[in-house]
């Protein structure tokens, strides 16, 4: 190991947790040697400075100032009440679902057709051990670290042609017992040929607590299938997420995410998409409504290998304070993607002089019959609207609510699930009126 | 009553004075008329009557039931009851007209110190009102104007002004835009709203709308002040001989 490389107080503490925890962490000899290599690909590699292109708004080498130290994880009080403080919003709305909870990175209770990850990496099957072994995976740091520490994860392997009733939610929470602690989760979730499932991620940090949360979630799409997929990661001051999802779309498949971030914390969320098959489409909307030095980054690959595919982003950011949003959409089109449909649109509403929006939009294409375009704006809220709203005798203030709500709800608009819409619409409001 | 005494404006961010001395006094239940040639001051007093920002009120007043309004913000001023019919009315995205309308009744009626409508009372109300306009309910389902023609906007005001039940009504240019069976419609709506109780203000450049809504009054507005006034064939003079009488120069 290259410690003396190293030389932020961050980088040596997640060395130290590695070396103070692996013998514990899930998974057998081929998963350990993984783990290594990992660790050893990140001691050299140390967190991404700005120089680094992919991170270059979105210094990790700067902005994380220490690593906590790696959860205890688990509760003392009831599992119940933990999810239930999680998942407020959803409960609000009525929303049935199909719950995996984990409290700090341990499993806490699971049902219906999720299932705890640490436990199959006791005897995993094939599919699961090549997914560990995703070199794809090895690509920046972030990842690094993940693979490395992760302690559990939601496995979801959904059946050919099955369709679940409720939506199946991954509850991340804060447990009882640490003030500060670095959490860090693998999902896993096969989706079988012409199935329809909806997964929803939640991951929210407790309001007395600091967290540094890491979550990784690997889907294989099937042929046919039709995946729902909404992130909710709510980061108060102090906290930092960085998220990550690796996504295999199979032919004529439908994958249409969803992310929701709001707090002051310091997010990322990457996402990178393959295209394997003909005629599927990818349909991604966004909402990010950051406060405070709040930091909010969206980075995400969309690799369009074969010919017939659609994408579709739209990114939608409030930002006050001195809080910082960051769109990155890098869109590669190659050769054989003829008839490839692309288009990307990244907004942000700027609701203070200090606040920064850093928008970078990428195509790189390679074929020559396509359509891809893409478009950013970033404006504040328009004076001459408020007047309009308020010569009907709405107040300045909820007028500019209404302007804001509508601007995000072009996204949210695009949540095909009522009920979840309607939960994830309540927590960004409940966000704006921070 | 609307008393506008002796009103000069500037814009707040240039040193051009806009009007210079207006005076103007329409009782409840009249409606008259303000016809100018560009560039009058026309949209500046609607504007100033509604309260928009960008504007300087450097003399005079204007009271509303004898109450001056210039400190007030425009949604308290609504809830007075004062209401401009915008000349370019705003597109909202993302806010469904029925959103936008509710959350503007509601807002003005609690102003008022009167109960909200529920859902069912709003309903039925929109509905009725629409329907009187020739607004297709479908319609309102869609985000405040976005993608309406120039005369589905024009009724679409007059629908918000029918649902915001305003005591003075301002206005501005509201015949621009439409063609002649819209202007009917418009007018129709605008008429169904005169009353004992309600004044109105109708600014026109042309005499066309007039002959819809027929006014009390006319006043002919010229470089910042009321430079005639007279009863409706004033706008037929007008109509005649132009502006050039009240400018100095053709208009």
């Amino acid at each position: 190991m290259t410690v003396q490389m190293l030389n932020t107080k961050a980088e040596q503490a997640i060395l130290k947790t590695f070396e103070d925890n692996a013998a514990r962490l899930p998974g057998g000899t081929a998963l350990q040697e993984l783990r290594r290599a990992a660790i050893g690909a990140f001691a050299s590699k140390g967190l991404p400075s700005r120089r680094v292109e992919e991170f270059k708004y979105t210094d990790l080498k700067a902005g994380l100032k220490d690593a906590f130290p790696l959860a205890k994880g688990g509760a003392d009080g009831k599992a119940d009440d933990i999810i239930r403080s999680a998942l407020g919003a959803l409960l609000g709305a009525e929303v049935e679902t199909s719950l995996i909870a984990f409290a700090d990175g341990r499993g806490l209770s699971a049902k219906g057709e999720a299932s705890f990850l640490a436990e199959a990496l006791k005897t995993p099957p094939a599919w699961i051990s090549s997914l560990m072994a995703d070199e794809s995976l090895n690509a920046s740091a972030d990842l690094l670290v993940n693979s490395a520490l992760f302690t559990d994860g939601a496995l979801i392997d959904v059946a050919a042609d099955a369709a679940p009733e409720h939506p199946l939610v991954i509850v991340s929470a804060a447990g009882d017992r640490e003030t500060e602690a670095f959490v860090a989760l693998r999902h896993v979730i096969r989706v079988g040929k012409g199935a329809k499932v909806t997964l929803v991620e939640f991951d929210t940090i407790g309001r007395d607590s600091a967290r540094q949360s890491s979550a990784v979630t690997q889907i294989e799409i099937g042929d046919g299938a039709e995946v729902h997929h909404i992130k909710v990661v709510a980061a108060r001051k102090g906290s930092s997420h960085l998220g990550h999802w690796q996504v295999a779309l199979g032919a004529n498949a439908t994958y249409r995410p969803f992310q929701l971030t709001v707090g002051e914390g310091l997010v990322r969320n990457g996402l990178n998409i393959a295209f394997n098959g003909q005629h599927s489409t990818f349909d991604f909307g966004a909402a990010s409504i950051v406060h405070g030095q709040g930091h909010a980054d969206s980075t995400l690959v969309i690799e369009h290998k074969v010919p017939h595919c659609t994408s579709r982003e739209l990114f939608k950011t409030v930002l006050d304070g001195q809080a910082r949003g960051v769109f990155q959409g890098k869109v590669i089109v190659l050769p054989d993607a003829q008839k490839t449909d692309g288009k990307q649109m990244a907004q942000a509403l700027m609701l203070s002089p200090d606040a920064e929006f850093d928008s970078k939009p990428e195509l790189e294409i390679y074929a020559d019959d396509v359509a891809c375009g893409h478009g950013s704006t970033a404006a504040e809220i328009d004076p001459d609207l408020v007047f309009y709203c308020t010569s009907r005798g709405i107040p300045k203030a909820v007028a500019r609510t209404l302007l804001i709500e509508s601007f995000i709800g072009e996204a949210i608009d695009k949540i095909e699930h009522d009920g979840l819409r309607e939960a994830i619409g309540a927590i960004a409001r409940d966000s704006l009126a921070v | 009553m609307l008393e506008i005494k002796n009103l000069h404006v500037k814009l707040e961010d240039e040193d051009k004075v806009i009007l210079k001395g207006l005076t103007l006094t329409v009782p409840k239940g009249e409606v008259h008329a303000i016809m100018g040639p560009n560039g009058s001051g026309k949209s500046t007093l609607a504007y100033v009557l509604a309260g928009r920002d960008g504007y300087e009120v450097t003399e005079g007043d204007i009271l509303w039931n004898g109450e001056s309004i210039l400190e007030m913000e425009p949604d308290e001023r609504a809830a007075k009851g004062v209401f401009l019919a915008f000349q370019y009315p705003m597109e909202i995205p993302g806010v469904a007209g029925l959103t936008f309308l509710r959350t503007a009744a509601n807002a003005v009626r609690k102003k008022r110190d009167e109960a909200e409508l529920t859902t069912p009372e709003f309903m039925k109300v929109v509905k009725e009102k629409a329907a009187k306009l020739n607004i297709d309910f479908e319609m309102l389902k869609r985000p405040v104007n976005v993608g309406f023609s120039g005369g589905e906007k024009k009724r679409s005001e007059i629908l918000q002004m029918a649902m915001l039940e305003p005591s003075l009504c301002v206005l501005d240019e509201t015949d621009s835009g439409l063609d002649i069976d819209a202007l009917k419609v418009v007018s129709d709506g605008v008429n169904a709203l005169r009353g004992p109780d309600r004044a109105m203000l109708v600014i026109t450049h042309y005499q066309r709308l007039l002959n819809h809504i027929v006014p009390d009054k006319v006043h002919v507005l010229a470089d910042g002040r009321i430079q005639k006034t007279g009863g409706k064939e004033l706008a037929h003079e007008l109509e005649a001989s132009g502006y050039a009488g009240y400018t100095g120069k053709a208009a």
